[in-house]
């Protein structure tokens, strides 16, 4: 054994870690000896933490770590910022480059401030979801002079004046997200074009800006790519000085735009012919035909979305003659018909990713053209094509074998026979079968015994899928990580148990299923380690029980949802206590909890909770401290 | 009072109110000086004066009735008027040259400053006199022969005569642009409107060509009157047409006649002496210039009681948006208008817009509220609300105080209130564990889970 090790020399060791892309098999890499550790060690690069109180430690024995994710801690907060750099002597802040603190809610200017003053050379930051961040944050992130990328999304009360800040300090910036900052305008827009002159991707989804900020923005010379979904401000203007300038534009989303006319598309392209992707779902109820006169300048377009507009079987036919390089379309909601698909496919072979969604009039005999033409396809949504039977999976299992992506909810023509078809598509890893009503535990154990990939698998509402199911997915797919078994009411505990052998469960809705019984909790949590995400709303039956091995054993518990369960004061409050890593909970409709069980369980959880769900009558109720507490750490209560 | 002596008194006033500010203290009186000390590089120091004076007979003018009827005939009445007018004047200006004389001949003694300044006032007078003399006569010229010439030529003529007299520009603005005003000689205001562009500059433009009139205007002026405006600002030379005309039209026909005024005060680089001078345009920039730069700031703001100012005209500025001004730059400017200040920090390298101060506090305050509540559990807890907690839940749990001992605990010093003393990140251990562990059959905690961090 030693012998075949200490032939490894570390310069191997580190070529067979690069091919490990897997989180689970880096595990075992690691834990197989000391000198693998090692490696591992040197080898590591980024990390993400779950529980910050062996952030130091780690961030000593780690030398290369350059990458830092603090998004699922919970309770980063001023404090834990002021510790994690008191500690040790952190030399480790130089070396750190990437910074990624989403939904860090807790954390304030203060922290923020001294976390970017000791980070020197930080190049991306991502403050995504941070709620409470102002200007103030804004200030403290402007500090880092050599930023190259920032996401700002949803931090809500950043205003122009942070952004202006932010422009001032970082100017440096390459990539800019300003999704949902509700309070930058125009004014800021404008700034930001004068002094982040190497700006290359900008999101102002959701802002509302108007046409002068694509003024101002089409003055970029390097931006590269600009998502400006929802603008419901901007006009056809806006999109003509996008048209005129702009001149490295490589990537343009406007969906949702709802004020743009057909002449907006036609002035964009008509200035940007190399452009790659273009997305415009929910523009048009009709696709405008002077786009489609002008898609013959498209002829670099890689990705066309332009979902919910109606599209005719000509208007595809000249698209696909013009675009043959299209590898993603997105014609969901666009009542698509058979010719239509056909038309498409004589032109686009490459297709890889296909959006059919709500085209119902589909039939058969497009998915046996599109089986045929596209061989490459990886990701096909066909949601709500009801008119599709197992034929059409049959064409797709012989030809198109790298799929990885389906959806199949609510195609009612799907039966056991399609998913045995479907099963052939080995590489398959994400299957979503909700509201197919016609499939059974037969079907799933064709994909459980081809398909070992499958991380991702929704089943919601198939009223035939029992504990057989789950006990022959148990066997077979044991990659998988998020499971949807809401309302499949044949489940009990003993499906329960099978899913208790899936290591690498880490997502799991169990809603309305009155079967399961704390038994049955208890066993899945003794098993499912790994387990992050847990829904159990109106499991009625579960009791007590079930929650204090949930309490015990489920510590990388991050949301959950108990509303409708049988859980009483004590139980609530062992959960709320006990899981260190609970940040969202949802507690609604708990008939066995007293009002003092809720004080008690949120004060208990109260300084790592991001976010809450609990009925109104409890805003009166409960003691203002710890609502105000909750407030004050950036938690966010919602009232029912 | 007869027009032109009421004039004359007009001239005097002035002249001797600035006669009497010598004797109020310095620095009033260096300001008013003002309108005795010019430079000038064309030579007419006295336009500027003229034309405050006869400002407000000037606004009278344009609602005569008199002024649009512009055919006269000759009158010989009219004219007689003018002759006598003119008698008056040269007797005036006699009286003056006597005083001028009588004045040198006992200021022998008298300090220099203020020999030299009754001097300048003097000439000051002298020249108005002349000015009034010399259009008069002028005035004669076409009132005999406007029914014979056309009125191109004569004003061609009367350009020349008024040059070579080398006067003043307003003079030749005057016969340049509305000789008609000028037929009935008795009307003093006649004259003294033509240097007052306004309602005659509106006839000029009005009598133009409309779409010459298009073309003069640069095309940021839509309207005349907005343009000149704007150029009043340029100074006094610019309000004339041919400034307002296009450029090459203006070389063609005029020479320009540029003025230039200097500040009194030596040493100032608006003096004229300053070795890198830079004049004043018109003589309200210099009045507001002294007062600015060299006078004491006597105003101060009732609001803020910080600004203080000179120039009364500048304390209402400021008072009408003192304390509005909430949008702050890193520089220390304050702006009214957010689009201002961003516009500032476009415009200067690292200019940041300031955070103001309640937004600051507001941001600081969830900390502040922590500490406080902190203190507040820290205090209550082992007596109030933990233990009624204990007391209510008494009937619903087996052995609630066993339960609710630790909890009790918990809730008294919350572990998210963390203070500095306590060891980082201490609840990787909750106080429950060990409530599990004794009550219930579980198996032994698997250290490999506790401490596994989802590393990617």
């Amino acid at each position: 054994m030693d012998s075949i090790l200490t032939l490894l020399t570390d310069d191997l060791l580190f070529k067979i870690l690069s091919l490990l892309t897997d989180d689970s098999d880096r595990k075992s890499f690691r834990s197989t000896c000391t000198a693998f550790y090692r490696v591992d060690s040197l080898h590591r690069t980024h990390l993400r933490v779950l529980r910050p109180e062996f952030l130091p430690s780690l961030l000593s024995k780690l030398p290369r770590i350059s990458s830092l994710d603090l998004s699922v801690c919970p309770r980063i907060d001023d404090n834990a910022v002021y510790l994690l750099l008191s500690s040790a002597a952190p030399i480790w802040t130089r070396r750190i480059k990437r910074l990624t603190l989403s939904r860090c809610s807790g954390l304030r200017f203060r922290g923020l401030e001294t976390l970017v003053g000791n980070c020197v050379n930080l190049e991306s930051v991502d403050v995504s979801y941070c709620s409470g961040f102002g200007d103030l944050e804004a200030a403290a992130l402007s500090r880092a002079a050599e930023l190259r990328e920032l996401s700002l999304d949803k931090c809500a009360n950043v205003s122009d004046v942070g952004l202006a800040k932010i422009a001032v300090g970082c100017p440096k910036l390459e990539r800019l997200s300003l999704r949902w900052c509700f309070d930058i305008t125009d004014i800021g827009v404008e700034l930001l074009s004068k002094k982040c002159a190497r700006l290359k991707q900008l999101d102002i989804s959701y802002l509302k800006v108007s046409s002068e900020s694509l003024r101002w923005i089409s003055g970029m010379e390097r931006l590269e790519i600009l998502q400006m979904v929802g603008c419901g401000l901007v006009d056809d203007l806006g999109l003509h000085y996008i048209g005129k300038g702009c001149p490295s534009l490589e990537v343009l989303d406007i969906s949702r735009c709802d004020k743009l006319s057909s002449s907006a598309l036609g002035s964009v392209i008509k200035g940007h012919n190399s452009l790659l992707q273009l997305h415009a779902s929910y523009c048009y109820s009709e696709l405008p035909m002077t786009f489609v006169d002008q898609s013959k300048d498209l002829k670099n377009l890689k990705v066309l979305r332009i979902d919910g507009a109606r599209v005719s079987d000509a208007m595809l036919k000249i698209i696909s003659k013009n675009c043959r390089f299209l590898a993603e379309i997105g014609l969901g909601k666009c009542s698509v018909t058979d010719t239509g698909i056909m038309h498409l496919i004589s032109g686009c072979v490459n297709l890889k990713v296909l959006n059919l969604t709500c085209c119902s009039e589909l039939t058969d005999s497009a998915m046996l053209a599109v089986a045929e033409s596209c061989h490459n396809l990886l990701c096909l949504k066909l949601e709500c094509c009801n008119l599709l039977s197992e034929r059409s999976l049959d064409y797709l299992g012989s030809h198109c074998i790298l799929l990885e992506e389906i959806d199949l909810t609510d195609c009612s023509g799907i039966n056991d026979k399609g998913l045995k078809y479907l099963s052939k598509c080995s590489e398959l890893v994400s299957l979503k079968l909700g509201l197919c009503t016609s499939i059974s535990d037969k079907g799933l154990s064709y994909v459980a015994s081809n398909c070992f990939n499958i991380r991702e698998l929704d089943l919601y509402r198939c009223a035939g899928i029992g504990d057989d199911g789950l006990a022959s997915l148990s066997r077979g797919c044991k990659k998988l990580r998020k499971l949807i078994l809401s309302y499949c009411g044949g489940v009990t505990d003993r499906g329960m148990e099978c899913l208790s052998s899936l290591e690498e469960l880490s997502d799991l809705e169990l809603r309305g299923l009155p079967n399961i019984t704390g038994a049955g909790l208890r066993k899945l949590a003794a098993g499912c380690r790994r387990l992050a995400e847990l829904d159990l709303k109106l499991c009625e039956n579960i009791d007590d029980s079930g929650f204090w091995a949930l309490a015990y054993y489920s510590r990388n518990l991050q949301q959950i949802n108990f509303s409708g369960t049988a859980i009483s004061d004590v139980g609530l409050c062992m959960v709320m206590g006990n899981l260190t890593r609970l940040q969202d909970a949802k507690l609604v409709d708990l008939s066995n909890v007293s009002v003092n069980g809720f004080e008690l369980g949120l004060r208990a959880s109260c300084a790592r909770l991001k976010k809450v769900k609990l009925l109104a009558f409890l805003r009166r109720r409960l003691s203002p401290e710890i609502i105000e507490t909750l407030k004050a750490r950036g938690c966010k209560i919602r009232w029912e | 009072m007869d027009p032109e002596e009421r004039l004359c008194a007009d001239t005097w006033t002035k002249s001797s109110s600035s006669s009497e500010s010598l004797k109020t203290p310095p620095n009033n009186t260096s300001f008013n000086d003002f309108n005795t000390q010019q430079t000038f590089s064309f030579n007419n120091p006295f336009g500027a004066q003229i034309s405050v004076t006869s400002n407000a007979n000037n606004q009278k003018q344009m609602s005569d009735p008199q002024e649009s009827n512009n055919t006269q005939d000759w009158d010989p009445r009219a004219m007689l008027n003018d002759l006598s007018f003119l008698e008056k004047k040269i007797h005036q200006l006699q009286d003056l040259v006597h005083v001028i004389v009588r004045r040198r001949a006992q200021s022998a003694g008298q300090a220099d400053e203020i020999l030299v300044q009754q001097q300048q006032l003097m000439t000051a007078d002298l020249t108005s006199i002349i000015v009034q003399l010399i259009s008069t006569a002028g005035s004669l010229l076409p009132s005999v022969k406007q029914t014979i010439c056309p009125e191109s030529s004569i004003s061609q003529q009367f350009g020349v005569t008024n040059q070579t007299a080398g006067v003043s520009d307003n003079v030749v603005f005057q016969h340049n642009n509305s000789v008609n005003k000028l037929e009935d000689p008795s009307d003093m205001t006649g004259f003294f409107g033509a240097e007052q562009n306004c309602p005659i500059e509106d006839h000029e433009m009005k009598s133009d060509d409309d779409a010459d009139e298009g073309e003069n205007l640069p095309p940021g002026f839509k309207r005349d009157a907005n343009l000149r405006m704007h150029m009043r600002g340029h100074g006094d030379e610019y309000k004339t047409p041919a400034a307002l005309a296009k450029p090459h039209k203006e070389s063609s026909s005029e020479p320009i006649l540029i003025k230039r005024y200097s500040c009194p005060y030596i040493g100032c680089k608006r003096n004229k002496d300053h070795k890198k001078f830079q004049p004043l345009k018109t003589i309200l920039c210099v009045k507001n210039h002294y007062k600015r730069t060299h006078c004491d700031k006597t105003y101060t703001c009732s609001r803020c009681n910080t600004k203080k100012f000179s120039v009364i005209a500048d304390l209402k500025t400021h008072e009408k948006h003192c304390g509005r001004d909430k949008w702050l730059c890193s520089c220390g400017t304050t702006f009214s208008r957010k689009d201002k200040l961003f516009g500032h920090i476009a415009l200067f390298q690292g200019h940041t817009p300031a955070i103001p101060v309640e937004e600051s506090k507001g941001s600081a305050g969830p900390s502040n509220k922590v500490e406080q509540l902190e203190f507040k559990y820290k205090s209550d807890a082992p007596s109030g609300c933990s233990c009624r907690n204990v007391m209510d839940l008494e009937g619903s749990g087996e052995d609630p105080i066993s339960y609710f001992s630790p909890l009790n605990f918990e809730t008294s010093c919350i572990d998210g209130f963390q203070e500095f003393p306590r060891p980082p990140f201490e609840d990787s251990e909750s106080s429950f564990s060990f409530l599990l562990s004794g009550s219930c059959d579980y198996p032994p905690k698997n250290g490999r889970y506790t401490g596994s961090n989802d590393m990617e």
